[in-house]
């Protein structure tokens, strides 16, 4: 136990970083949760004023674009989410049972996951040319004509899904891998003496034990694809229309193209909402499966 | 070829005048160049931000000279679709990290009207004229008076003098076989096309299918009659092209919006009607792919931005050296006779915030590139640059073409696509405007809406954009872009 001395002697030395994060964190934040209760609008001549819920109501009740960036953004996170976690067991699974060269097998999947988003995007761009592209050149020769991936309301989303599974499957099959590598095997060998194989080994045994592990993975693609915006910059800037238009790129129209701080402000209040929301209903998940 | 006194056009220069004004501006840019003096700066570093690549290569070019004045220039670059969102967020913030600015000057009522820009007129008044003066009454007038001022005042040195052109395969055209096809199939002759009906159907026309033969030769691959700028951004410049040249105009003078109107909605179809004859993925051209599917030799006309001209005469750039015609973009039938204005998307004009600690370094550096090596830098293969100024059109020496022929269909084609211009929208909210319109030709192109439905929204979007902004100050900054655009002789 601490005495009083050392306690406001701890105190005093957590101060600063307090102070600090108070200061680059909590302050714009609530900053930011202020002007999203204005009208501010830069290069308007109407004066700042307070218009309450206005923002909030009109983005929930009117704003269809907003909505319709919304559900397109769910629709990636759950797809995105999905394919990279089921892809990342499958690549993880198969590295845990190759005993040489893992390591190097590893490091070369794991290139696309540490390149910048924007360098991803530009090869996605030209992977997914559709006149010029390898792909399309790839599926032409097999007597498949290739779509334009990047110019069709129908292809444009799944483009950017697919740019991100491409890129982001490797940093989910490197978690997975770890928490297969960890599973205690004496429960593993337990479980196998009481008969359990195939799917029962699979659902009962190794997802129960790398679930803790690979949940973070998880959370960690489900909040970054919720925030994708450098693909959607790159590759399609959020057309053709504004059919691959997801929430945070129609954010940053808002506020760096029509410098209407408070409506992107909302926006970004009710992202946080819906993530945090989110998130938590994935944790009690995670927590339900281990207490399985 | 184009001969632009055969063109109707708005009210323009008395020709005497004209041809008397582009003499003495020669003959006073050789004078100032051959006197051409450096003034002496204390090592002063200007930072200059501007869309990067080809537009702000004349900085490294001319790095030397600007070394030599006591100057050291420190380049920011950003994206060509970006750059608006760079400026303002420095102008907002007030951080005054930038000394010169490279914009495209649909936003100077944005910048200017806020006062985010130091007016320039003072500085151009100082002697000696041949370091300050950058000889305004030279350039041509729609730059002069659209792309430069803002309220009376000088705010922007002209730098890039944008207007779009038609590019076409003169080979093919020329073509004995397919001029008697074209004859056999549409009982007139093949020709570039003079209005967007005709242009539906040589862009038809030239649309081949692998295995096909083309100029008597097999394709093998398939052949495209045209391509448009598809991908989000400016595709709405290519949607004025139509929309200007049937009569339209952005608002009225109440300034309700007149993008809707139904002769708006019939050049948004015909735009639409123009996909069909183009490569598949169309739907993503931006500058670049446009721009390289014509080089490649993959379609047979483009409508693309005049510096487009000079690299087809580049055979490291281009495969289709000494084959393109240039002409006027193609007009609208309007009460008997073909009326043509064609768009001045993007342009890019030099400015120096209110904010920059080096005022008179950073407005030297921007009448040095706006005058004493524009006649290079608009030439140049290697620059973005097109160009602005009367001499640029008379003293056609640094202009790199296979033959004279083309240099001077080139040249001709550009300044009549200038003197039929249609100016971009400049007034504050330029960017919101713009941005609502170009979402909604997206959508139709896309298939997503119709384009009365799609433009519909877009008016929709204006008229909302124009409440937040203030409609009286909104209705205010439009009669005077309105009088600029008169002034400059590109509105009756």
């Amino acid at each position: 136990m601490l005495g009083t001395e050392e306690k406001r002697f701890a105190r005093l030395m957590v101060t600063p970083a307090v102070g600090l994060l108070f200061l680059v964190t909590i302050a714009p934040l609530l900053f930011s949760l202020g002007v999203s209760f204005t009208n501010l609008q830069f290069g308007s001549p109407q004066p700042m004023r307070w218009s309450g819920l206005d923002n909030y109501v009109n983005l929930i009740t009117r704003d269809t674009r907003f909505l319709s960036a919304l559900w397109r953004t769910i629709e990636l996170v759950v797809a995105g989410v999905l394919t990279q976690t089921v892809l990342g067991y499958v690549i993880a699974s198969l590295l845990f049972r190759i005993r040489r060269g893992r390591t190097i097998l590893l490091s070369a999947i794991l290139i696309p996951s540490v390149i910048s988003q924007v360098v991803a995007g530009w090869q996605g761009r030209m992977i997914f040319n559709a006149s010029y592209g390898p792909l399309n050149d790839i599926l032409a020769r097999c007597g498949v004509k290739g779509p334009a991936w990047l110019a069709s309301q129908q292809t444009a989303l799944p483009t950017i899904f697919l740019t991100d599974t491409w890129q982001w499957t490797p940093f989910l099959a490197l978690i997975i891998l770890a928490a297969l590598q960890s599973m205690p095997q004496d429960i593993v060998e337990a479980a196998r003496l009481d008969g359990a194989s195939g799917w029962s080994m699979f659902r009962f045994v190794t997802v129960p034990l790398i679930l803790p592990v690979a949940a973070i993975g998880i959370l960690l693609r489900g909040v970054d694809l919720f925030k994708t915006f450098d693909l959607v910059y790159i590759l399609t800037q959020g057309g053709p229309g504004n059919s691959s238009e997801t929430l945070t790129y129609f954010t940053y129209v808002q506020g760096f193209k029509f410098f209407n701080p408070s409506y992107a402000s909302a926006m970004s209040f009710i992202q946080l909402i819906l993530v945090t929301i989110a998130a938590k209903m994935f944790l009690s998940f995670v927590r339900r499966q281990r207490s399985f | 070829m184009v001969d632009p006194d055969e063109l109707p056009t708005p009210p323009r220069m008395n020709k005497l005048f004209y041809h008397l004004t582009a003499l003495l501006g020669a003959g006073a840019l050789t004078l100032s160049s051959a006197f051409g003096e450096l003034p002496k700066f204390n090592n002063v570093t200007v930072t200059v931000v501007g869309d990067a690549g080809q537009n702000m290569e004349s900085l490294n070019k001319y790095a030397d000279d600007f070394t030599k004045a006591g100057i050291t220039i420190k380049q920011v670059g950003a994206t060509f679709t970006g750059l608006y969102d760079k400026l303002k967020t420095d102008f907002v913030a007030g951080s005054g990290d930038y000394d010169m600015v490279i914009f495209y000057p649909s936003y100077i009522g944005d910048f200017a009207g806020n006062g985010y820009l130091e007016p320039l007129d003072d500085l151009m008044k100082k002697t000696p004229a041949s370091v300050w003066n950058p000889k305004l009454d030279e350039v041509e007038p729609p730059y002069r008076e659209v792309y430069c001022k803002w309220g009376g005042k000088v705010y922007a040195l002209p730098y890039d003098g944008d207007v779009l052109e038609l590019y076409y395969r003169k080979d093919f055209f020329e073509d004995p076989a397919e001029k008697a096809a074209f004859k056999q199939k549409y009982n007139r002759d093949l020709v570039p096309p003079a209005t967007w009906k005709d242009w539906l159907q040589v862009a038809e026309f030239f649309t081949r299918k692998q295995g096909e033969t083309l100029a008597g030769k097999k394709l093998e691959r398939p052949y495209y009659g045209t391509a448009e700028y598809g991908a989000r951004g400016f595709s709405y410049g290519w949607f004025l092209s139509r929309f200007a040249s049937s009569g339209g105009i952005y608002f009225d003078e109440n300034m309700d919006p007149m993008i809707n109107t139904p002769a708006a909605v019939e050049a948004l179809q015909n735009m639409v009607d123009s996909l069909k004859f183009c490569p598949p993925d169309v739907l993503s051209y931006g500058y670049e792919e446009l721009k390289n599917a014509f080089l490649n030799g993959d379609v047979a006309m483009v409508v693309q931005w005049s510096d487009v001209g000079k690299k087809t005469a580049d055979p490291q750039l281009s495969k289709v050296v000494g084959k393109v015609g240039f002409a006027l973009v193609p007009g609208t039938e309007v009460n008997g006779s073909v009326q043509h204005r064609t768009p001045m998307p993007v342009g890019r004009v030099l400015a120096v915030p209110a904010t920059s600690k080096n005022k008179e370094a950073a407005y030297w550096v921007a009448k040095y590139l706006s005058l004493d090596e524009s006649p290079i830098t608009v030439a140049a293969n290697w620059s973005g640059q097109d160009p602005y100024r009367v001499s640029h059109f008379t003293d056609a020496s640094h202009y790199k073409f296979s033959d004279d022929a083309s240099r001077k269909d080139y040249l001709a084609a550009t300044e009549a696509n200038l003197k039929n211009g249609f100016p971009d929208l400049n007034i504050p909210g330029a960017a919101q405007y713009i941005d609502a319109l170009d979402l909604a030709v997206n959508k139709a192109l896309s298939g997503e809406a119709d384009p009365k439905t799609a433009l519909d929204g877009a008016a929709e979007d204006w008229k909302g954009i124009t409440e937040r902004l203030g409609a009286d100050n909104q209705k205010k900054f439009w009669k005077e872009a309105l009088s600029s655009y008169r002034s400059a002789g590109l509105l009756q």
